[in-house]
Parts: C-alpha cells; structure tokens; sequence
C-alpha cells in the first residue's frame, strides 16, 4: 500500500514483527474458516452428507443441492422479483435522487440546507420506525404484499443516500460551466440533461451499485410487506428455507445462501476500488 | 445499516471522491444564491427537480416515521387511546423488553470492542506488509455478504450439532461444548461474533483511508528518533486516527443496533425472547404480538438511540452540508 506508516523495523527479524506476522496471518485464517464451511459443505452432496459438517472436499453435489433448494424455496421467482427489486429500484431512486441533487447543489433555490436535511434524514432513521404504518398504508391501498408495493417503498428508501452522493458530487463542479450555459440560453433542464447528467455519471453509477447491493441483501420490509411467491425478495426466500432447517438438510441451505452471495461478492470484487474510495470524503 | 448485508447504511455516511476539492464547492453556494435570486419560473423549475424525490421521502419514510411516533402514544386496546408514554414504560416492565434492552446494551459493546478493534489492529497491522492485501481480503470478505447469508453460515457453526461443537469435541474438549444459539446469554454472544465477522471489513477499511492521511513524515521523524514500533503507533499514529476513529465507531454502533436479519435467520430472538434486541422487538410487537403501540415505542426508542450514535460521524457532515 501507498503510504507505508508503519515503517518495517531497524533490524530485519525483530519479535515484534514475528508476532505482529503470526497474528495477521491467525486472524486471516480464522476469517476464512466460516466461509471455507461454507463452500465445502454447500458442494457435499445430500447423499454422502453424514449429519456434522465436513472440513473437506467430496465429490460434488453443488447443482443438485440449488436444485433441492430451488424447488423447496421457490427461489426462481424470488430471483426473478429481486433482480427486479435491485434493478428497477435502483435505478429510479438514482434518477429521482440526481434531479433532487441537481435542484440542491446547481439551482439557486432558497434553503438549500433545509431541502438537505428533508431528504437525507430519511437515511438515518432506521428501518424499523417505518415498517408498521406502510405495512398499514399498503394494506389500506391494496399494494401489500404486491411487486409494486414493496417496490415503491425500496425506491423511496434508497433515494436518501443516492441524493447525498450525487449532490457532494455536484457541488464540486464549477459554476462557471453552468452560467456559461444559461448566457448561452440553455433552459435549467437543458443544463440539467446537457452539462451535469453526463458530469454526474461516476456519482451515479457508485450510487446506483449500494443500492442495488442492499435492495439485493433487504430483509426487513420483504418478510414484512410480501408473503406470496409472487412478490416475496429473495432474502425472504432464504430465510424461510433456513428456518425449516429440519426438513431440509443443511448442504441444500447452504448451497442456497452461497448462491444469492454471489451477485454481491461479484460486484464488490468488481467495484473495490470504488467502494473504498467511496468511503474517503467523510474522513 | 452493516456489511454490504446492510450495504446502504454504511454506505449511508459516505460518498464518492469528488474531482475537485470539496472546500471550494461549499464556499461557493452562498454568493451564486445573492448574485441570482430566485424567480418565480426559477422556483417553478427547481420545484420540478426537488419534488419526485421530496415527495417520495415525505410521503414513504416521514410521514410514516411521525405516525409511529404518534401510535407509540397511544394504548393497544381495542379502541387505542391516549396512554401517554405507558407504552414507554412497557421497555422496563416487561421482562421480555428489559431483557431485550440489556441485550441491545450488550450488542454496542460487543461493537465497539470486536469489529472496531479488529478493525483497527487488522488496518494498522497490514498498511505495510506486502502480503497485507491477501490478509486484508479474507477480513473484508464477508462485508459483501448478506446478513441473511452470514446468520445461515453461523447457524451452522453455532448449531448443537455444528461445526464449533464438532472441533471442540475433536480438541478433546466435550466439557466445553454448548447449545449455543439455545442458552441465554451465549445466543446473543454468538450473534455478535457473527456480527464481528461480517462489519469488521467496514473498520478496516475505513481505518486504512485513515492511516493513508497520515503524513509519513511525522512517522519517520519519530522512527529515526528511535521511538520503537509500539511507542510510534501509541504516541504518534493513534492520536492522529481519531477523527477516523470517532467515523468508525459511529457508524458500527448505527449498524449494530439495526441488524435485523443476522438476529432474525439465526434464533428469530428466541429461545423464549431470550436473544431479541430492540430491532427485532419492535417487529415482534408490532406484527406477531398485535401491540403496535409498544412495537411502536421501541422503533422510537431505537430511533434515539441510533440518531445519538450517528452524531458521532454526523457533526462531519454537518459541515458538509452548510
């Protein structure tokens, strides 16, 4: 890494690096073993499977136990409804969420704080404050346990953040760019579509993947809101195959749990550097 | 809200590395404001852009938030009405509440002490090895998993018949054995290590962006000094990891309290409501027991409590934003 601080001791071998190397490379390993369980114990398959957990290898019955799970679990659908979720929720709140940060930071509005605050509260309460008057209102309006309820809710619930994100990103663009458009005539939604959209896109593509990953990972309002195949998220589905744990047998959850990891990992692996450099501004 | 399980809370609190400084940016929003005042078509066309986003938050989160904290006053009879705060105090005298309080109080701990100092001793332990970035990965790892997964993977460790009861039967050590998600208090231990295991990537690499700030300079100079490895990082590194540090735990504790569905897959808060926190309370209340006046007393107090913890890494941002 750049930036070494602590600089390696004067002699070559002291104790304190051995121990500081040995407990690194403990710590590290300790890591790995519940993830290790994991995948060994999610490609055993259900036949050899002898009732305790295995510490390695044998043979592979990975695609048969998704198929188990698959079957028990309605995962398809779920799969299909929340790469919906994840994919249209996103994207709407990141789109809603850019105009607003676009109002906030370009715009010359009055009480740009109090907007600030108005919208990006909406990400420091927790979930929890909202759940029973929208599981009430959904309810009364006929969208409980419907795709477009839960929808809705993960929209507004992930406009918060993507707002906070794009406007930090906006306010750094010079204003000089957009006075040189309005002399030029453009309308502010010209501006808006022309100038800072296009500037925008980095701040909205990290913001669009948060939101997907946690729409994907979304918990809460799924078992909450939803309770038919039809509209249930796919971390509901998990849950209620784990929680039949006795009907089912360990590898086939297991091998469910690391599949609906993989999106997620993928896209974190794939987007690293962006989660880390997401995280300097606040520092 | 934790790992990339709870991807949008930690996320929540950060943002994109702008291109240009943010210094500049923040002094330049007043001035544009006197030099151009606001038109009505102006206005029109700002309220255009504000108010899709605007409306959606009103109207699905603070709408609903003020209805919670105008159902937490009231009772749960059949006809509701106003009981002032004897929801409230339900918290302490309902065993089952009190208990879930005290297991809230033992979550924040267990947060500040493992994923933030893991977090830290990983981060300061591997900033200069060459092979720090292997380590690092295997730490980090679980951060990209769902908390849904991470309560599946510990269920099956943590199990009578699991993995830990397994090895310490195989090191010889029956005696040590437990029904670990079955006795009070080890089920709410044992969430917390599995906590641990998932919100530490988070510590470490916020703590990491924090030694990058570091300027190496003061480091050297302590070095040549001849200030040893532990007395550079006591008196010269550590001091200078504090306004990383205030971040970190902030957003820890604020994820913490939240889990949800790491406690949910794993025990459901049970045996007997013995290892429920307030967040899933509040679910349990409000949806299984039909007392959404109580349900709705606890998301408030909840609310408190996460708002306190978010002050730490909120005072940053409320520079921010002005």
């Amino acid at each position: 890494m750049k930036g070494a601080v602590m600089k390696k001791g004067k002699q070559p071998r002291s104790v304190g690096r051995v121990a500081r190397d040995v407990t690194v490379i403990g710590m590290a390993l300790l890591w790995l073993v519940p993830t290790w369980l994991l995948v060994v114990n999610a490609l055993t398959s259900v036949e050899t499977y002898t009732g305790s957990p295995r510490w390695v290898p044998d043979g592979f019955g990975f695609f048969d136990n998704l198929v188990a799970a698959w079957d028990a679990g309605d995962f398809g659908q779920a799969t299909a409804n929340s790469l919906g979720y994840a994919f249209v929720c996103a994207a709407a709140a990141v789109l809603v969420a850019a105009g607003a940060a676009f109002a906030v930071a370009v715009m010359p509005v009055r009480r740009p704080a109090l907007w600030f605050w108005l919208i990006y509260t909406g990400t420091l309460l927790p979930l929890q404050v909202f759940v029973r008057p929208l599981f009430s209102a959904s309810a009364e309006l006929d969208l409980y346990d419907s795709w477009t309820g839960l929808a809705i809710v993960y929209t507004a619930i992930c406009v918060p953040f993507a707002f906070f994100v794009i406007r930090n990103y906006l306010a750094t663009v010079p204003r000089e760019i957009t006075e040189a458009a309005l002399l030029d005539g453009a309308s502010w939604w010209r501006v808006f579509y022309s100038v800072h959209l296009p500037l925008a896109k980095p701040a909205m593509a990290a913001a669009f993947i948060f939101q997907f990953v946690w729409v994907w990972n979304e918990l809460l309002f799924g078992i909450s809101l939803t309770f038919s195949p039809t509209a249930r998220p796919i971390m509901a589905a998990l849950a209620d195959l784990s929680s039949g744990y006795s009907r089912v047998p360990p590898p086939v959850v297991l091998a469910a749990a690391l599949a609906v990891s993989v999106p997620t990992v993928a896209l974190f692996f794939a987007f690293q550097r962006l989660f880390v450099s997401s995280m300097r501004t606040n520092i | 809200m934790g790992g990339l399980a709870e991807g949008r809370r930690v996320s929540s609190t950060v943002s994109t590395q702008p291109p240009v400084s943010v210094a500049g940016s923040a002094a330049g929003a007043a001035p544009r404001r006197r030099t151009r005042p606001g038109g009505p078509r102006r206005n029109l066309a700002a309220a255009a852009f504000l108010l899709p986003a605007a409306a959606l938050v009103a109207v699905v989160l603070l709408v609903p938030f003020g209805a919670t904290v105008y159902r937490s006053l009231l009772t749960d009879d059949l006809q509701p009405v106003f009981g002032g705060l004897s929801a409230y105090a339900k918290l302490l005298d309902d065993p089952a509440l009190s208990l879930s309080l005290l297991n809230t109080l033992l979550w924040m701990a267990g947060t500040l002490l493992l994923p933030v100092g893991f977090g830290l001793a990983v981060a300061v332990m591997t900033n200069a090895q060459k092979w720090g970035r292997i380590a690092r990965l295997a730490v980090v790892l679980p951060y990209a998993i769902s908390g849904s997964a991470v309560a599946v993977i510990w269920g099956y460790m943590l199990r009578s018949d699991g993995a830990v009861n397994q090895m310490l039967a195989n090191l010889g050590l029956e005696s040590w054995a437990h029904d670990w998600l079955l006795e009070d208090p080890l089920n709410t231990f044992g969430m917390i290590m599995a906590n641990t295991w998932q919100a530490t990537g988070v510590a470490v690499i916020l703590f990491l962006v924090g030694l990058q700030t570091i300027p190496p300079e003061t480091v050297e100079a302590a070095a040549i000094d001849g200030a040893d490895g532990w007395v550079r990082f006591r008196h010269i590194v550590l001091p200078q990891l504090r306004p990383v540090t205030y971040v970190v735990v902030g957003i820890s504790l604020a994820n913490a309290l939240r889990t949800f569905d790491v406690i949910w897959v794993m025990t459901q808060g049970g045996p007997a409501r013995t290892s429920e926190t307030l967040a899933l309370s509040m679910y349990r209340e409000s949806f299984l027991l039909q007392r959404p006046g109580v349900g709705s007393a606890i998301a408030v107090v909840l609310t408190l409590i996460v708002l306190a913890s978010s002050w730490l890494y909120l005072r940053g941002q409320g520079k921010a934003a002005r």
